[in-house]
């Protein structure tokens, strides 16, 4: 069974945090915050919205296959 | 007691595995993308087969209903069961219509929420990549610099 690619997005994007969580503590320079600023936090907001939209519309399809199963 | 060298050994460690992350989240986000598309095609041809195949029904349905209408002579027909068949055929396939719609409407929403993903896939993580690499490029260069001469 697969998953569903919503969720192997939340995942994969839960790892990425992960490893930046572990990457921070040490590295704390101006460029640290300059790349925070710059890559990190736009990444972030933009990966949010992604796996969001794509979690409301893979719950649509789901739905329209159950929907129209007669 | 932890010393210069050491921090910078560790400054390198922790940012060569952010960037090997970064690396792994582009191509398993790429494959997301794909998966997510896949997934909208596949609905759209799982409705239009189920469209197509409850048309039949509603045409099927109805010649029947017109057979058991013209098949009475004198009589007046019972055909209410052939009438209840056409009516719920074709509420089947309106239902199934709907939610065509509905999907090709979400899909279209979806699609640049994902174009801008895309984007960030194929053009931005790459940049971030590229920076993150010369940055560590410059903290091997510094280690190899003798304390002193720096």
């Amino acid at each position: 069974m697969h998953t569903r690619p919503d969720r192997e997005g939340d995942e994969q994007f839960r790892l990425l945090g992960a490893a930046w969580e572990e990457a921070v503590p040490h590295w704390q320079d101006e460029v640290a915050r300059r790349f925070e600023t710059d890559h990190w936090t736009p990444l972030v907001q933009r990966s949010r919205a992604y796996l969001e939209a794509l979690r409301t519309l893979m719950e649509v399809l789901e739905t329209a296959g159950h929907d129209t199963e007669f | 007691m932890t010393g210069g060298a050491n921090r910078v050994h560790a400054d390198l460690d922790a940012l060569k595995g952010f960037h090997e992350a970064l690396v792994r989240f582009r191509y398993a986000q790429r494959g997301v993308a794909e998966r997510g598309d896949g997934e909208i095609e596949m609905t759209r041809a799982s409705l239009a087969a189920k469209a197509s195949r409850w048309q039949a029904r509603l045409e099927q349905h109805q010649a029947e209903l017109e057979a058991c209408r013209a098949g009475g002579g004198e009589d007046v027909p019972d055909c209410t069961a052939y009438a209840r068949a056409v009516e719920q055929a074709g509420e089947r396939l309106e239902h199934i219509r709907r939610w065509q719609q509905r999907v090709d409407q979400e899909a279209g929403e979806f699609g640049g929420t994902a174009s801008g993903f895309r984007d960030l896939l194929e053009a931005d993580l790459p940049r971030a990549e590229s920076q993150l690499l010369a940055i560590i490029s410059r903290l091997e260069a510094a280690r190899r610099v003798p304390a002193g001469e720096a």
